[in-house]
């Protein structure tokens, strides 16, 4: 999985790109993950890895490697990013990979 | 006729501006005087103008339609963009542009037989934030940013960045204006943003590659810092390496291919081979 693996016409991929450009969108997502995945027409099988906050399923699925870590920003913020961030921490247990320094 | 004055290359990680406190002291000191030392250098060649060359990190392309390289022809920058402020921690700040040589720059690469994107509004990231507050802690350079994509497979060639940076070495040169140009390429080293190597460092890599900038041969470059080589240093991350060569190939024309390395720090805390070379022309 990585770079050469993408699915760029993935759905999760314009959302993605578009929640870090819009934060009205980006508002909405927080407020409602299933609208905003409505919107973008994302496949169950999309859904249930959001929902899940299944990050290593949606980089399998083609979302490109350059998001993971932002989706895991997403869900619990970016301020503070460090190895033993809400976000680092949500990336390295969903990736199964150790997140210390 | 404009002159450049000087290029370099320079990581931008955010670990250094959003969570430096988190690494031991000797990376915090060590990653704080290089850009000191850069800062100093900047001071000694006065540039009035820097055009950047990094990645886009797919901030302002996305996947559908993504150029090689997107010149911005903007006459006034803002950074960062609403959603990185509190990651970046930098304080809000604005730079001027220079819409005739950002301009100039498109046209005449088309001429050359390279074809630029370009675009009036962009959205900055860590890619300028990190590398501006650092290096031009006042702001007060015109500035051109050139926002690539080394992420997206198929990313250009180190063969294509080269000459792009001779090109726009060519250009600038030909410029009609007395300003003093600074050609600064952002990115690396090794990181691999969205891999199984997020917390890990390649510092063989990093060292591999700071020896072929000190080195300065373009045919070295061209042939072995393949895409597949690049991978080595980070899935998605090294890759802003190429950032660099850009400015190894606008150095070249300038005078002096070969690099000095400013200074180097693997930092896992923050997630990045920290480092930066420096071309001395003048």
């Amino acid at each position: 999985m990585g770079i050469q693996d993408t699915d760029k016409t993935l759905p999760s991929n314009r959302m993605v790109f578009e929640l870090r450009r819009d934060e009205q969108k980006y508002l909405a997502f927080k407020q409602d993950i299933e609208a905003s995945m409505a919107a973008y027409g994302l496949s169950d099988e999309e859904k249930r890895a959001w929902r899940d906050m299944d990050i290593e399923a949606l980089g399998a699925m083609g979302v490109h490697p350059y998001f993971l870590p932002q989706i895991s920003r997403l869900f619990k913020g970016g301020s503070r990013n460090h190895n033993d961030s809400d976000a680092a921490r949500l990336y390295a247990e969903k990736m199964g990979i150790a997140s210390q320094d | 006729m404009a002159k450049i004055v000087a290029t370099l290359g320079v990581a931008h990680a955010p670990g250094v501006t959003g969570w430096i406190d988190k690494a031991p002291q000797h990376e915090q000191d060590g990653v704080l005087d290089g850009y000191a030392q850069f800062q100093k250098l900047m001071d000694e060649v006065r540039p009035d103008v820097v055009i950047g060359i990094a990645n886009d990190h797919l901030l302002n392309f996305p996947l559908d339609n993504i150029p090689d390289f997107c010149v911005g022809i903007g006459e006034q920058w803002a950074g960062p963009a609403p959603w990185f402020r509190d990651w970046l921690n930098v304080p809000d700040y604005t730079v001027r542009g220079h819409r005739d040589l950002g301009r100039a720059l498109v046209r005449e690469s088309a001429r050359a037989g390279i074809n630029h994107a370009f675009a009036d509004k962009l959205l900055f990231d860590d890619n300028w934030s990190v590398p501006l507050k650092f290096l031009f802690p006042r702001y007060d350079v015109r500035f051109v940013p050139i926002h690539m994509n080394p992420i997206v497979p198929p990313v250009p060639s180190a063969a294509h960045c080269y000459a792009v940076g001779e090109t726009i070495a060519r250009i600038v040169q030909a410029f009609p204006s007395d300003e003093r140009v600074v050609i600064m390429g952002t990115g690396g080293l090794s990181h691999d943003p969205g891999g199984k190597d997020y917390f890990t460092v390649h510092e063989e890599f990093d060292r591999w590659f700071l020896a072929l900038m000190e080195e300065g041969n373009a045919g070295r470059v061209k042939r072995e810092l393949t895409f597949e080589k690049l991978l080595t240093g980070g899935d998605g991350g090294a890759a802003e390496l190429l950032a660099w060569v850009v400015a190894m190939g606008a150095a070249e024309v300038a005078g002096n291919a070969r690099a000095e390395t400013v200074f180097y720090v693997p930092s896992v805390p923050m997630r990045c081979g920290m480092g930066g070379v420096y071309w001395r022309l003048e």
